[in-house]
């Protein structure tokens, strides 16, 4: 426990605490001298708390020494190239490292932490709506200064925020550790970026968070005025939270721009990087650029509130269609950044297990591309029914369904990939397999909603609920998983059982099925989405039951998997060689990965994906003699 | 063009850069206040801009060939420049974003403000730049004494401006009815764009400021040469960057459209 306090992470979380209390503490004196009132509803006034929170980030990561070399070099004192860490085991984990194999396995963790906080608020919600009539979100029911349906929403919303954030984690933690193996190279471009861009996501959690206990918010993830403008302070708590997250994402992809471009190895043109590589660097010019529009969005609300700046009230000549196209800006190609990497995944892993070569490359690399630039033409697809300009509707529908063809390209590519394969069926290839099945199912939903007479009657049903879950899980979540199976014996040297990993699989996928499918029957039928109660008489209750109780049996899935996750490292089965028989650079070497990756550089010599053709080869290893480096 | 100039070579194309922008941002003042043509204005905006990221900027470096060493220093600037512009890139989003909210709400209208006070503070920044500059280009001769100076002026100038801006153009508008609102109805959005994009850029301006700090200083405790000076060129790139946005928020803010 002692060992514990003296972590960077307990120490960050410290000074976060210290940070709010100086902010708010800040904002309090200076209110009372004016003659303000100093305390509200939640002890200290709105002012308050948004310094507060803005101060604990800051203090959290000054306090937990992620900005300390950057301080030292504005001083003119120069920091070690390589840092070694001080640590080991769990500790290193929770302290600050440069290493990015350690970075990626921090962001991981988080965000498997973070999924399981974000799917206990589904279970807690999906339990109201089993049955119609409140069972125990009652509104006599209080906590955290709400009622029950007032939580219910503030659950539903920070349900939607905080799988958001694990999800961005989740890939940050799969590129972080992956793409520098498969480049070759040492390290990320920017290390100490890298340390800070993981941190700041922290504090960034710490205050999604704290917004549930800070009266929460009932305006779902997206936080539209009018609604965001008179939600509690729990809203601003949830506006700092995804700023500060939001920098996290810009940076780490600001980060893995620069590594690939600059740090792949000898040979390594743009034709023969891994696939996932050409997903990595697609996801990050959307999550580099169109992420600063949902942070300014959130910013100008929070200025409405706390300075009356009218930017979106109608009464002040503001605009609340305004703050839908900004926000939409990016949390359309947000979905991209959501879905690319995994689809990388499926397209990277699909090969190794079906020895074959991967059915047009090129193809595949290039729509990637695609999507994430037609991405950024599409956004006002959310908007239909807002209000907006009526002739905006058509030209935004003809780019949302363009996006299907990119996305098509990739599911022929894996079909024929697949084709007179010789498949074998490992639990990452099973989640593969899932993927692809569960991400067409999200695919085909999709064109019904962007075509504008469908749309009209589906939007804000949870048909589009089930659409978007389909999406996530076969564009994120079935993938991660598959990568978390497959690359976990290269950071750890042990293998997870597979036993317990078919479970989770056989447990999860039909329940998803159930799920999803169960969603989009009722959305058609009439069943608005974030609502915590409907109408008995609408027929759903059977419906919601077996949904709720498909809800479980995934949560019951997943602690499976973490069981499995955690229980692995120690007591896996050994795997310390090419477990997958894969061609992957990363695999050449044993497992697990040596702290400063590759002792020999390699020089690409042949396609990353000719398996099972006689001869060829991807990389080859320079001899000791003939290293230039080191 | 050449990128290996001589010292005074260097110094001249940065007078005659400075002289296109001068005379460029005066050619706006007047179509603005004769015969308004925004799409000129648009235009002009558009010319400067590229002259401030090809001459004073260099974004033509990220082009540069480094050699293969991934250790030296070379080819680590190569990788934060590189991620200087990836950092500026994302940032220019923020701004077109306040800029996207201005055009919604403000269409062809715009503030009440004094235009002769916005030549004005615009003319301090454009000035701060040509010396940002030559402060630039001094240091990678090797000659810190000028570097020093000219980075000095720079950040008088700079100060100028956020002052020029903060203090007394915040003040005026407040007392010619510009208001954030706090609670008054009647303000609009006028005073809600304006504020919010005179004080984003205001931040920017701020951070660059303590910047030109910090690099002073470490020059000062002679830590860059005319092979190394990373730093240097990093404050100036941003420096610019700063310039830049403004190229686009005077127009929007002081030119462009009918006052209201
Ligand atoms: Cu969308």
């Amino acid at each position: 426990m002692k060992k514990f306090f003296s972590t960077a992470l307990a120490r960050g979380l410290v000074w976060q605490l210290i940070g709010t209390l100086v902010g708010a503490g800040l904002v309090t004196g200076i209110r009372a001298m004016m003659g303000l009132s100093i305390t509200d509803t939640f002890f200290f006034t709105e002012p308050a708390w948004v310094l507060g929170a803005f101060f604990g980030v800051l203090f959290f990561l000054a306090g937990n020494g992620s900005v300390s070399d950057w301080f030292k070099w504005s001083r003119g004192i120069d920091t070690p190239e390589h840092h070694e860490d001080h640590y080991t085991g769990w500790e290193k984990y929770l302290n600050v490292s440069l290493d990015h194999k350690v970075i990626g396995i921090q962001y991981t963790v988080t965000a498997l932490l973070l999924i399981s906080i974000g799917g206990l608020f589904a279970l807690i919600f999906r339990t109201e709506l089993a049955q119609s009539q409140l069972q125990f979100l009652t509104v006599d029911m209080k906590l955290f200064g709400q009622n029950g349906p007032q939580l219910y929403n503030t659950l539903m919303s920070l349900h939607g925020m905080i799988m958001i954030v694990s999800i961005l984690l989740g890939i940050a933690g799969i590129i972080n550790y992956v793409v520098p193996l498969l480049l070759g190279a040492q390290d990320m471009a920017f290390p100490r970026l890298n340390a800070f861009s993981f941190w700041i996501a922290v504090p960034a959690a710490v205050l999604l968070l704290m917004s549930l206990v800070l009266g929460g918010f009932d305006t779902g993830w997206t936080g539209y005025p009018p609604l965001s403008v008179r939600a509690p302070v729990g809203v601003q708590m949830f506006f700092l939270g995804v700023a500060a997250a939001g920098w996290s994402s810009i940076l780490g992809a600001l980060n893995v721009i620069a590594t690939i471009i600059r740090m792949r190895s000898k040979g390594m043109t743009a034709m023969r990087m891994p696939i996932f590589v050409w997903a990595a660097v697609a996801t990050s010019i959307i999550a580099l650029t169109a992420t600063q529009l949902i942070g300014l969005s959130f910013q100008l609300v929070m200025f409405q509130r706390l300075f009356g700046m009218g930017f979106f009230d109608p009464a002040k000549g503001g605009n609340p269609v305004l703050f839908q196209h900004l926000f939409w800006f990016y949390s359309h190609p947000a979905v991209y950044v959501f879905v690319l990497p995994g689809l990388g995944v499926i397209s990277e892993l699909l090969p190794v297990f079906a020895r074959k070569p991967l059915f047009g490359y090129r193809w595949i690399a290039m729509s990637s591309m695609g999507i994430a630039l037609v991405g950024f033409l599409v956004w006002a697809h959310h908007m239909f029914t807002s209000g907006m300009n009526e002739y905006l509707r058509v030209p935004f529908m003809y780019s949302t369904l363009l996006v299907a063809i990119p996305t098509g390209v990739k599911f022929f590519s894996w079909v024929a990939t697949i084709w007179k394969g010789k498949l074998t069926y490992p639990t990452p290839m099973l989640f593969v397999l899932g993927a692809i099945v569960v991400f067409l199912l999200g695919g085909l939903t999709g064109p019904p909603n962007a075509t504008v007479s469908v749309d009209l009657h589906l939007h804000d049903t949870y048909f589009i609920v089930g659409h978007f879950h389909d999406t996530i899980f076969g564009g994120f979540v079935f993938p991660f998983f598959a990568a978390l199976y497959y690359w976990f014996p290269k950071a750890t040297g042990r293998r997870m059982n597979e036993t317990l990993g078919k479970i989770h699989f056989w447990l999860m996928t039909p329940s998803f099925f159930v799920l999803t499918f169960g969603m989009m029957q009722i959305g058609l039928l009439g069943m608005r989405r974030r609502i915590v109660d409907y109408d008995p008489a609408l027929g759903f209750d059977s419906t919601h039951l077996v949904l709720t109780i498909a809800g479980y049996l995934i949560g019951l899935s997943v602690l499976i998997f973490i069981y499995n996750f955690f229980n692995s490292i120690k007591n896996g089965e050994k795997a310390e060689g090419n477990v997958w028989n894969s061609r992957s650079p990363e695999w050449q070497v044993p497992s697990p990965m040596p702290v400063h990756n590759y002792d020999q550089p390699f020089e690409v010599v042949g396609e990353p994906y000719d398996y099972g053709l006689p001869g060829s080869k991807y990389v080859e290893f320079s001899s000791p003699a003939k290293s230039k480096h080191k | 063009m050449s990128h290996t100039q001589d010292k005074s070579a260097a110094l001249r194309q940065g007078v005659l850069i400075f002289i296109y922008l001068a005379a460029l941002t005066a050619l706006e003042y007047f179509i603005a206040i004769t015969f308004k043509a925004v799409s000129i204005l648009v235009i002009v905006a558009m010319i400067k801009a590229a002259l401030v990221m090809y001459y004073y900027m260099h974004i033509y470096k990220l082009n540069a060939e480094s050699e293969d060493d991934e250790h030296s220093y070379e080819y680590k600037t190569g990788t934060n420049r590189l991620g200087l512009w990836l950092f500026l890139l994302s940032d220019s989003f923020v701004f077109a974003g306040l800029m996207t909210t201005r055009i919604n709400l403000l269409g062809l209208t715009r503030p009440h403000l004094d235009q002769l006070l916005g030549l004005v503070v615009t003319a301090i920044l454009l000035l701060s730049s040509f010396f940002m500059n030559r402060g630039e280009t001094a240091m990678s001769h090797g000659d810190k004494k000028s570097f020093m100076n000219n980075t000095l002026v720079t950040f008088v100038l700079g100060l100028g401006f956020l002052l020029g801006v903060v203090l007394v153009e915040w003040r005026l508008a407040a007392e010619g009815g510009l208001v954030a609102s706090f609670g008054n109805p009647a303000a609009g959005p006028m005073g809600a764009v304006f504020y919010i994009m005179t004080g984003m850029h205001a931040f920017h301006v701020l951070t660059g400021l303590i910047f030109l700090g910090v690099v002073w200083n470490n020059a000062r405790k002679n830590l860059y040469s005319a092979r190394q000076h990373w730093g240097v060129e990093a404050a100036a790139v941003y420096w610019h960057f700063v310039d830049l946005v403004w190229i686009f928020y005077y127009p929007a803010l002081y030119l462009i459209g009918r006052v209201v």
